[in-house]
């Protein structure tokens, strides 16, 4: 408890401060410094800016990031809100089902969606053959379209969730207030109820928006050469006729720079509208009439049943006989017969760097979170702001920051698999420092201060009573982090190499070379994999221990 | 037993003193409360007494021991906080061994003192229950048990009643005083609650902002209050204003109050100087006493208000513009009764009449 020693703390906030330096900021500071070179590596202020925005080839990019991304959020704000409204509020049948059915949509990787819907609505999907041979057609997935289909069906479950939470935190009196006041219901939801959740919509609107704008899987498989930011950097980066890492970090800066300015957009806005509400009795479900109820249950059910189709596509088709693109009726083991032969590496790839990833941001996060919550000091909040920074970074971004760092001496990590598992490790620490901090501040400092003072020394304390205490939101943080590590693939695709690829980058290959069957076993593979520790963590701490984000 | 002895003890936060220079002195095996409006500083040093805060200066010895090296987990003192801090993944057994435990005490031994700690607070039969199952009051004692288990050569409480319901709180209170008398335990409380000091005490030190106005006996910081805050911290007391007259004798001196009145008070203060006496409302009287050789001074008011509680009457009475008496009428009969409105005027032996210093920094 006392503060003026080099104790084990102070050796913990140095490893901590070095490991987000090393991995994050430096590899940041070098995209942006790049960004700023020219193709003879002399420092040339802003001329990849400048021909950024002169070539349609290049700003139509942001054109089409910032227009999907925008569209998005709203979509998604607008199905999860009323989507959580209708269940929370409303006695629809099985509205367990609902919820549950809303956080496995989380479960499938975007591009794992994407590519799902392609499986459906593709050129040789599925559906378009079944109405190809009564001679109709759909209009195709591809383009813009298809891409914000998947944006908002793969994202509104993170507004559902944010808001459903924010919804269980509003008393009924502030309702039954407003209502004996005057105030018709209408009106009481736009005048108390939805000025208390401002935070946690725009909390959610801000996830959709970063996760969107970062997505390079989705626009990569259904966009048809639709250019979007994380697109292009890949592709400028990755160019077969010579990178162009220059242009490529402009790129990068400027997904940075959006990412951000929305990040703190929020912020601001956020600690602006942040009350402190008191819920003894949480909001009544109301009763309705019969129509109404029909028409928010179909309503729910639908957005719900569209959520579920990408999961339920892959693994149906996993187990469907493949030719190439096109699948055919009945029963089959081949594709995973297939995978076993041809990929097996990715397979263990993907489950070995995601375990020891996962380990690596518990153990930090849980000594980092203690540091955060209980020595609040300048040091600790530059700390924290570092750490929360992986949040708003894309991986491709990541990707790029770390190849080109650890491409030269003194440290060479390029072509190795410790340089994925960095990249694992410091995009996902946030999930436990944010959950374990989050569960501290709920221990009482006293319980550890009552621990010291029977006589047991302040890290034996720390072990003996904290991490108990603190064990739900280290289990919610891993299951997090090991969810979205799992089926990473921005920043895998730029940074695996030869023996390295995962399971991510196997399957964005073969769906490229036209391999669906594989790509869904592979897919299933994944989703199920996603899916396990989550569905223990909800047996264990229950619904609202798993969600402590 | 253990002396505790706190020397010129300095605590501050950023620029604001939370402790500005206190000692005192606890005696071997008494209950001394520390007891203050909130922000007085009193819990910041009974932290520092515990060793969870570190002083900025001044030292805290136990008997002869310098602590301020000393780090809490080896100091030996049983905490008792505000907040119980029981420890919510162990059952109440676990919680009461936990201290034992850390000093590698012997299993069977420990199942022995944590029966006989849980017997002392009147645990039984609880002690596999885990402390969500149980009520406050009983958390509370078992955060006791659990402190005083390890035989701690001091015992620290934090406003231990404060999460308690006002029925538990007396029992509790009087649970605590027993145990404590029982092991003759050194013991500083803290409260915000007077009556919760006076009735608990041993020795009281009345702490505001940062420093001790007072210590005594409870009936010494009723009866003389040391000045002006100490007498409104402590109970009531109607204070006046006036000035000391020239001229008188012996242990008695004249004072014109502001309204007018001419009283005889313990003698004190410049003739000339303008002074404070306090006057607590139950030794306020409707007639004066018939004691031979004592002066009774008397005021005159109307009635404002009156609430009749049967044991006792409590008048409001405006004295002057900008001055109103309180009075309690104790064992009221018929006679005693006065209605809003009444004119009355009241009396009061002039012993009893305390001086008001103003202490420092009051305006």
């Amino acid at each position: 408890m006392r503060g003026r020693r080099r104790d084990l703390w102070w050796t913990v906030t140095v490893a901590a401060f070095l490991t987000v330096l090393a991995f994050l900021v430096y590899p940041l500071v070098t995209v942006l410094v790049t960004s700023f070179s020219g193709d003879d590596k002399r420092f040339v202020l802003a001329a990849n800016y400048e021909r950024f925005f002169t070539h349609r080839y290049y700003y139509s990019s942001i054109i089409n990031s910032l227009y999907l991304s925008t569209l998005a959020t709203l979509g998604a704000l607008l199905l999860g809100t009323t989507l959580a409204f209708a269940v929370a509020r409303y006695p629809l049948p099985g509205r367990p089902f609902l919820r549950a059915a809303a956080n496995l949509a989380l479960l499938s990787p975007p591009f794992i969606g994407a590519y799902s819907w392609v499986v459906l609505f593709g050129r040789m999907g599925l559906v378009n053959r079944i109405l190809g041979e009564f001679g109709w057609s759909l209009p195709t997935i591809y383009g813009w379209r298809g891409i914000l289909l998947v944006f908002v069906v793969q994202y509104f479950p993170f507004v559902f969730l944010l808001v459903s939470a924010a919804l269980r935190s509003v008393d009924q009196s502030i309702e039954d207030a407003a209502l004996s006041l005057g105030s018709p219901p209408r009106r009481t939801i736009r005048t108390a109820i939805l000025p208390i959740l401002a935070p946690s919509l725009t909390a959610g609107g801000l996830l959709v928006f970063m996760g969107t704008m970062a997505d390079f899987g989705t626009p990569m498989i259904i966009g048809e050469g639709l250019r979007t930011l994380p697109t292009l950097m890949y592709g400028e980066f990755m160019n077969e006729l010579g990178g162009n890492p220059a242009m490529a970090s402009t790129l990068g800066s400027l997904l940075i720079l959006v990412n951000t300015v929305a990040l703190m957009a929020q912020r601001y806005y956020a600690f602006r509208k942040a009350y402190n509400v008191v819920c003894i009795q949480p909001l009544r479900v109301k009763r309705a009439r019969r129509g109404q109820l029909l028409l928010l249950s179909v309503f729910a059910y639908a957005v719900v049943i569209v959520a579920l189709i990408p999961a339920l596509t892959i693994i149906i088709s996993s187990f469907m006989p493949t030719k190439g693109p096109v699948m055919y009726a009945g029963f089959s083991l081949q594709s995973y017969q297939t995978i076993f032969f041809r990929v097996p590496r990715a397979i263990a790839n993907t489950f070995g760097l995601t375990a020891l990833a996962v380990v690596l941001d518990v153990f930090l996060g849980v000594l980092v979170a203690y540091l955060l919550a209980r020595r609040r000091t300048r040091v600790h909040a530059i700390l924290d702001s570092l750490i929360m920074l992986a949040y708003a970074i894309p991986g491709t971004v990541v990707g790029v920051g770390l190849i080109v760092v650890y491409n030269r001496p003194p440290v060479v990590l390029t072509g190795t698999w410790v340089i994925l598992l960095v990249s694992y490790f410091i995009r996902h620490l946030p999930y436990p420092v944010r959950s374990c901090t989050a569960m501290l501040q709920q221990i009482d400092i006293r319980v550890e201060e009552a621990s010291v003072s029977l006589g047991v020394p302040p890290f034996r304390t720390f072990v003996k009573v904290t991490i108990p205490l603190m064990f739900p939101a280290i289990i919610s943080g891993a299951a997090l982090a090991w969810m979205t590590t799992i089926g990473e693939l921005s920043s895998s695709i730029l940074l695996y190499s030869g023996p390295w690829a995962t399971m991510s980058v196997a399957i964005f290959t073969e769906v490229f070379s036209n391999h669906f069957g594989t790509a869904s076993a592979l897919a299933s593979i994944l989703i199920v994999a996603a899916f396990v520790p989550l569905f223990l963590t909800y047996r264990v701490l229950g619904e609202r221990g798993a969600l402590g984000v | 037993m253990t002396r505790v002895q706190v020397q010129g003890v300095v605590k501050r936060f950023g620029d604001m003193p939370a402790i500005d220079g206190i000692s005192l002195e606890v005696r071997p095996g008494e209950l001394f409360t520390l007891v203050g409006p909130s922000g007085c500083g009193k819990t910041t040093l009974l932290r520092i007494i515990a060793g969870l805060l570190d002083q900025d200066a001044g030292t805290v010895l136990f008997n002869d021991d310098r602590m301020d090296d000393v780090p809490p987990y080896l100091r030996n003192i049983g905490v008792v906080f505000q907040s119980y801090a029981i420890f919510p993944h162990l059952t109440v057994g676990e919680n009461i061994a936990y201290g034992l435990k850390a000093r590698r005490v012997a299993p069977d031994r420990i199942t022995a003192k944590v029966a006989e700690a849980g017997h002392l607070v009147q645990l039984e039969g609880l002690l596999d229950r885990m402390p969500s199952q149980l009520s406050g009051g009983q958390q509370q004692r078992v955060v006791l048990a659990r402190a005083l288990v390890i035989e701690p050569r001091l015992l620290l409480m934090d406003e231990p009643l404060s999460n308690l319901d006002a029925k538990l709180r007396v029992q509790i209170r009087s649970l605590i005083r027993a145990v404590q008398r029982e092991l003759q335990i050194t013991t500083i409380y803290v409260t915000h609650d007077q009556e919760e000091a006076l009735a608990i005490s041993d020795t009281i030190a009345v702490m505001d902002r940062g420093r001790v106005l007072q210590v005594g006996k409870p009936w010494e910081l009723y009866l003389k209050p040391a000045n002006r805050f100490v007498a409104d911290f402590i109970g009531t007391m109607n204070v006046f204003r006036g000035r000391v007259e020239d001229g008188a004798a012996g242990e008695l001196r004249g004072l014109v109050t502001g309204f007018g009145e001419r009283w005889q008070v313990p003698a004190a203060g410049t003739p000339g100087t303008s002074i404070s006496v306090g006057v607590r409302p139950e030794s306020l009287a409707l007639e004066p006493g018939g004691n031979a050789g004592e002066a009774w001074n008397s005021l005159t008011g109307t009635v404002t208000e009156a609430a009749y509680l049967g044991a006792v009457v409590r008048y409001e009475l405006r004295v002057a513009d900008d001055l109103t008496v309180t009075a309690d009428i104790h064992n009221p009969d018929f006679a005693a009764i006065r209605l809003v409105g009444d004119r009355v005027t009241l009396w009061f032996a002039a012993s009893r009449a305390v001086l008001l210093p103003d202490h420092a920094g009051e305006a």
